[in-house]
């Protein structure tokens, strides 16, 4: 179970008073450590969640929470066992409902899930989502997330991480270099529409992220992989190294979150209605990609060579394009005469 | 948390925590079917009761039970008010009760250990805090139904940003069926220009998150890109619209497909680069002599931003509207780049 990092607030430990109850209920007879591991708390949170319910009720009629309106809990097994015992119960004895947002929140995350080998195929996603929807308090909020189709490549990858066999391929790096690589692959990881393996290069010798979409000829070994549980495998895609290279930019503010991923720190200054920032990137190669794809957002201040780089990467994308004449010489549509080109 | 091991009421203590109150007040509303008054509220129910204020001095507790009752309310609890038959409008004689029938998750609503695994992947999908928080949410409360889920996947980790300042005003401007209003830059239109809409769902397509809305000033249904509004999303003060379609999502993302499929692009790509093999992903055809694919596109300005990004190793053949678009992007970039520079 996920340990939380931040403590909970009111609402949440509400969330959880209201559920924890029902689980009490329905399990009858429980230790503190197992509701621990089950709701991803500490024991002590759960100690204080216990004692907490028993002394809670209802006012009555009276309005002074008399001992029948009260939950009441068997205090020996608890205090000399650590073993939970609801003997008396008020008011609540099922799950809450979920609320629209929350509903909405997770049948979005399971359809961005259908992309992926895990998703056990959309017709049991949709009946997931139907039941989702049926488990909400109101009619969930419209969210919705396209479902897009799974890189071939992904199923195997997750197969060779699910057995921890190493993997073969051929990998074109974002220098524009081509080779074959072994590695150890560690975890998948993807960000929106990108996927990763995180593995251990045999080539390199250490922890790489390689883009899924820049591998091909995959094979599957029958060699299983090594012992990497003292390597720190990131939990960001994009980490610094001492090979950086530090860019000073400036970019509109409407488009600093989309250089997030790459800022060297947190400082800006406002330059004519823009931000300049620094980002630092692993080389020259991938900054002049960044740059052209947010055209006229971003422009390179410094240093002149990266400047230099951006422009010549884009100067020969023009190159491309004759001021005259769109005719096509060089070129044919994929089905020529259909009307298109 | 501060709790007596005693079974024994603690009327009179001096601080009682906000989820002791709010707990003991989704209590006392759900065990009572007619509902109860605010003064009995207030005057009973524990972590009110003992700050309560006989002679009417309860301005600050009236205050704290609105609040409460507003958290209630957007954890999904169905948090009734009912006007009195008797002193219609009076708002002293409303009642407040949480129907038990309405509260309860319905018994068709159980998961299976398979199904509660890949809804924690789903909920570990959102990096954006208040999704995520749902999320977290909408677990703890499946977790009462005592089911463990089958083992947590290891070594995948897929995720999902939201990077638009405009998507969480937007979402709760969905929830509460606001009406908004934003500055929208369409390209094309020489600067941004206000619109006041009625937003009615948000999707992620092709990497983008849109607006689904009713554009109050235009009279009709529109889509906009999130990454194109610009400054602020404010609520229009009392503008409120009636819900949507509850598949109104799946139908804007089933429209947005079209129009995908209706916009090809032939794209002449180098060999062995990086456009090539990735742009070549989602090729529909290829010409494997000529090194041309043939791909599909939703909306030229953001594929335009795509393509310009490959350099030289891609060259649009057709549509010239896409042509022209990358052409200029690239002279953007080469404009601001070119020469010394401002530093």
């Amino acid at each position: 179970m996920a340990r939380r990092s931040k403590p909970l607030k009111a609402p949440d430990k509400l969330v959880f008073l209201l559920s924890f109850v029902p689980y009490l209920l329905e399990r009858r007879v429980v230790d503190v450590a197992e509701a621990a591991q089950h709701f991803g708390m500490t024991e002590e949170e759960i100690r204080d969640a216990v004692r907490l319910i028993a002394t809670s009720g209802l006012p009555g009629s009276t309005g002074t929470y008399q001992p029948n309106d009260l939950f009441d809990i068997d205090w020996d097994s608890f205090e000399d066992d650590d073993v939970i015992v609801i003997v008396h119960h008020v008011a609540i004895d099922d799950a809450p409902r979920l609320s629209a947002r929350e509903a909405a929140a997770l049948m979005a995350g399971l359809q961005y899930l259908s992309a992926s080998p895990e998703s056990a195929g959309s017709a049991s996603l949709a009946s997931l989502r139907a039941k989702l929807a049926a488990g909400a308090s109101s009619a969930p909020s419209r969210l919705g997330v396209a479902e897009t189709e799974a890189d071939a490549s992904l199923a195997l990858i997750r197969e060779a991480v699910a057995e921890g066999r190493q993997l073969e391929f051929d990998y074109l790096n974002a220098r524009g270099e081509r080779g074959r690589r072994r590695a150890d692959p560690l975890r998948i990881i993807s960000q929106d529409a990108d996927w990763y393996l995180q593995a251990y290069c045999h080539t390199r010798e250490d922890v790489r992220n390689f883009r899924v979409d820049r591998m091909s000829d995959l094979v599957l070994t029958d060699e299983p992989i090594g012992d990497h549980s003292h390597r720190i495998v990131p939990d960001t895609l994009f980490q610094g190294s001492e090979s950086d290279l530090d860019v000073v930019v400036d970019v509109s503010p409407a488009a600093l979150p989309l250089l997030s991923d790459y800022l060297a720190d947190s400082s800006s200054r406002e330059v004519d209605g823009r931000l300049r920032v620094t980002l630092r990137l692993a080389h020259v190669h991938g900054l002049k990609r960044l740059v052209a794809g947010l055209p006229g957002l971003v422009t390179v201040v410094a240093p002149p060579e990266a400047r230099a780089a951006v422009a010549d990467w884009a100067s020969a994308g023009l190159a491309g394009y004759p001021e005259h004449g769109t005719a096509e010489s060089d070129a044919r549509s994929p089905h020529p005469g259909d009307g298109t080109a | 948390m501060i709790a007596p091991v005693s079974g024994a009421s603690r009327k009179g203590e001096p601080r009682i925590p906000v989820e002791d109150r709010l707990f003991s007040l989704v209590l006392a509303l759900l065990a009572t079917e007619t509902g109860l008054l605010k003064s009995e509220i207030l005057s009973s129910v524990r972590g009110y009761a003992e700050r309560y204020d006989d002679s009417g001095q309860n301005a600050n507790l009236e205050r704290q039970f609105e609040r409460d009752k507003d958290d209630i309310r957007e954890l999904g609890i169905p948090l009734e008010t009912v006007e009195s038959p008797d002193r219609p409008g009076d708002n002293q004689a409303l009642r407040y009760r949480i129907p038990k029938g309405l509260y309860d998750l319905p018994d068709e609503v159980r998961f299976t250990p398979d199904e509660l695994a890949l809804l924690g992947l789903a909920a570990e999908v959102w990096r954006e805090a208040s999704l995520s928080a749902d999320s977290q949410r909408a677990l703890t409360k499946l977790r009462s139904l005592g089911i463990e889920p089958r083992e947590p996947v290891i070594g995948y980790a897929p995720r999902l940003r939201v990077r638009d300042a405009a998507f969480e005003p937007l979402r709760q401007a969905l929830d509460r069926r606001q009406s908004v209003r934003f500055h929208y830059f369409k390209p094309g239109e020489g600067a941004p220009r206000e619109r006041t809409v009625d937003p009615l769902a948000v999707v992620l397509h092709e990497g983008r998150w849109h607006l689904h809305a009713f554009d109050r000033d235009a009279g009709a249904p529109r889509t906009f890109l999130l990454s194109r509004i610009i400054g602020a999303v404010e609520p229009v003060p009392g503008m409120t619209f009636d819900a949507p379609p509850a598949d109104i999502q799946d139908r804007v993302l089933a429209e947005l497909d079209e129009l995908r499929s209706r916009n090809a692009a032939d794209l002449a790509v180098t060999a062995g680069s990086d456009a090539e093999v990735r742009l070549g992903r989602r090729a529909v055809l290829r010409d494997e002599d000529a090194g041309v694919i043939r791909l599909h596109y939703t909306d030229v300005a953001v594929f335009a931003d795509e393509l310009a990004a490959y350099g030289p190793e891609v060259r649009v053949i057709a549509p010239d509207s896409l042509r022209e678009a990358v052409r200029e992007r690239l002279a953007t970039v080469v404009a601001a780049h070119r020469g010394g520079g401002a530093a």
